[in-house]
């Protein structure tokens, strides 16, 4: 059906009363997420969209039971509150924040990975299980239910695919964001292997970008375990060296982090990469035809 | 933020690397007394925010004050990698015995500090570890924990140095660490870091890279207020609150995101290059959409102007509104085509439609650039 988000978990929003916060609560709910609480320091008491408001996470989960928090908090104050969180056992931290500072992501995937608990972000859109719930800022109506799982390091790349994939009539079973900064909180190798192990999940699409190594990585761990079918669209073809693309990972530095090293590794690991983002859908009509032939 | 050699160097100094004492400045007479000052032979070496100085002339030695000035009102006047030298940095020439490369960066995938020593300095780290591997020692370092002095001096055992030279090399690694967890750093890297034929060690080069997320937390730091790698343009875009890439093409580009930005940059790169890159991120606003046609359509050259827009979080209607109302008073013959989808596209379509915009619905991007490179072959 899907991972790590589905109708059942017990949601908290952190940053709940600021602007972004409020507006993103309306819509989580909307779409059908089931928010439990939210937090913001010195604002406990307050109710949000009939959310009820507490002033620290510990007080927040013991109410209400949260099992899954996501953040709009502001960047300077993302390492403090994700090591509260953690402590409060929260298990699932989805970090929609742009600008924390990557000594502080360091800090916080280090105590996370102590622990046990899953991040994704930061700079992440968020996660959606279509027709179930949403955690982040991604828009409902760009998904649709089905059994493809999407990774992107961009938000907006994500809805252009899923809305041409949702054109073909398929659908996904979780899309998520992992976030375009230079350190992400887990590795799309790992993302991988949590779809690889969802039976309600047939093949898995990857929407990279240029910077980092993230995607020269996965496709050694593709090549090693992975066993469902894989698609990737790689953007940023044309960036030229030295020049940060809006995301703070995007950038080329010297032939590191080119969007050709990582096509070439994902296509020497078997993974069908699309040049441009609306040749994806052909090749996962194709990928699926191979790997589970009509009866 | 990158730093300038000279800045960068102070921040070593502070924190008690050993930096030789060099004078910086814009003009080729204070160079010659700088040189009387620092002692000669001297070297001249260009501040610019790039690679391979050395190569291009950047970095020249002096054997006298009027030498210096020389060189230094030559180097003054040139450009390295298009980067035009504004500063010179004089500096007593060092008599070198040994070099060391010594660097802290980090590994994005691990997301943890990596440490690197070398014996093989003054040339690139990457060629060092292409070539000789195994002049290269580096360790993954736990951002909680730090690198110790006992750590450190394992990596100088490693590398195979011993004695006094192992004592100092671990004693200046172990600082270049804290300076980088001090100043939140992406990098921060001697190369070389040498031994004098007297036995004094020396830092003679510092780059610095600081995290632009983390610079609030350093107010204290007196850096070049601007970047000097950025266009006009580019400047603009930062104030009205976009990311603006100036790029050498002739299509514009507006587009809500930064991936789906570089996604049309992709596509549009079949036939034409993009003239830049821009997100708008998630403020879109009737103000926001109107100072970005402006921007856009500042640039020299262009043929066409192109807006992939995705209507989720970002109230498209409103920044439609801007677009239009930019175009109305200031009319182009250049085509506009917009891609616009999601919440009230309908509207978004109408309003862009009378405002003289050609607008595409097809859900896929590219669909709507063939319609675009369609327009332009009709025009030619």
């Amino acid at each position: 059906m899907s991972i790590l988000l589905n109708r059942e978990t017990k949601v908290l929003v952190q940053g709940i009363t600021g602007r972004v916060g409020r507006a993103q609560t309306k819509w989580m709910l909307e779409y059908g997420t089931n928010i439990v609480a939210g937090v913001t320091p010195r604002k406990g008491g307050e109710v949000v969209e009939g959310v009820p408001v507490y002033d620290s996470v510990a007080q927040a989960v013991s109410e209400s039971g949260a099992e899954a928090s996501v953040f709009f908090v502001p960047p300077a104050a993302v390492k403090d509150a994700a090591c509260e969180t953690i402590d409060a056992g929260v298990r699932f931290i989805v970090v929609v924040t742009e600008h924390v500072p990557v000594h502080d992501a360091m800090e916080v995937k280090d105590y996370a990975t102590e622990r046990g608990v899953r991040l994704l972000g930061p700079t992440s859109a968020g996660i959606l299980t279509p027709g179930e719930a949403k955690m982040g800022i991604m828009p409902g109506n760009m998904f649709q239910p089905g059994r493809i799982g999407v990774i992107s390091r961009s938000g907006t790349l994500a809805y252009e695919i899923c809305l041409n994939l949702a054109a073909a009539g398929l659908g996904q079973s979780t899309a998520l964001g992992m976030g375009a900064d230079p350190v992400a909180f887990t590795s799309l190798s790992d993302l991988l292997a949590l779809f690889d192990a969802d039976p309600e999940t047939d093949l898995v699409v990857i929407i990279g970008e240029v910077g980092g190594t993230q995607e020269e990585h996965a496709a050694q761990s593709i090549a090693d375990r992975m066993t469902k079918p894989v698609v990737a669209y790689i953007a940023g073809h044309t960036v030229p060296e030295g020049k940060r693309m809006g995301h703070a990972g995007a950038i080329v530095q010297g032939d590191m982090g080119t969007a050709r090293s990582k096509i070439n590794a994902l296509q020497k690991a078997g993974v069908a990469v699309a040049e441009y983002p609306g040749d994806v859908v052909k090749l996962v009509q194709k990928k699926l035809e191979q790997y589970y032939p009509a009866q | 933020m990158k730093l300038y050699e000279f800045e960068a160097g102070d921040l070593f100094r502070q924190e008690g690397i050993p930096v030789p004492d060099f004078i910086v400045t814009d003009n080729p007479p204070q160079a010659r007394r700088a040189a009387e000052k620092v002692g000669t032979p001297a070297v001249v070496k260009a501040q610019v925010l790039t690679g391979g100085r050395g190569l291009a002339g950047g970095v020249q030695a002096a054997e006298s004050p009027r030498q210096t000035e020389e060189i230094a009102r030559r180097i003054l006047k040139s450009s390295i990698r298009g980067l035009p030298v504004n500063r010179v940095m004089v500096v007593k020439k060092a008599e070198v015995a040994r070099e060391f490369y010594l660097g802290v960066t980090i590994d994005g995938l691990t997301g943890k500090p990596v440490v690197i020593l070398s014996t093989a300095g003054g040339v690139s780290i990457e060629e060092t570890a292409k070539t000789h591997p195994q002049m290269v020692v580096s360790r993954q370092v736990s951002i909680s924990t730090g690198l110790g002095l006992p750590e450190a001096k394992e990596m100088a055992q490693e590398a195979g140095l011993d004695g006094d030279e192992s004592t100092a090399i671990a004693g200046i690694l172990h600082k270049l660490y804290h300076v980088f967890r001090k100043y939140d750093a992406m990098i921060a890297e001697i190369n070389p870091l040498v031994r004098t034929v007297k036995g004094e060690y020396l830092a003679l080069d510092a780059k610095m890279e600081i995290d632009d997320s983390g610079l609030f937390r350093h107010p204290g730091l007196k850096l070049s207020a601007e970047d000097p790698l950025a266009s006009p343009l580019e400047k603009k875009g930062r104030q009205i609150g976009v990311t603006y890439v100036e790029l050498d093409g002739e299509i514009g580009i507006v587009s809500s995101g930064a991936g789906l930005a570089m996604a049309t940059m992709d596509i549009i790169g079949r036939k034409y290059r993009p003239a830049n890159f821009l997100e708008t991120g998630g403020g879109i606003s009737e103000e926001l959409l109107y100072n970005v046609m402006e921007l856009v359509l500042q640039k020299k050259g262009l043929k066409a102007v192109f807006l992939n827009l995705l209507a989720g979080i970002n109230p498209i209607h409103e920044g439609a509104k801007g677009i239009v109302r930019f175009l109305r008073e200031h009319p182009t013959d250049i085509p506009i085509v917009a891609r616009a989808l999601g919440n009230r596209q309908e509207e978004i379509w109408q309003i862009l439609r009378e405002g003289g915009v050609e607008v595409v619905t097809d859900v896929a991007t590219e669909k709507s650039v063939e319609y675009l490179f369609q327009l332009l072959e009709e025009t030619r």
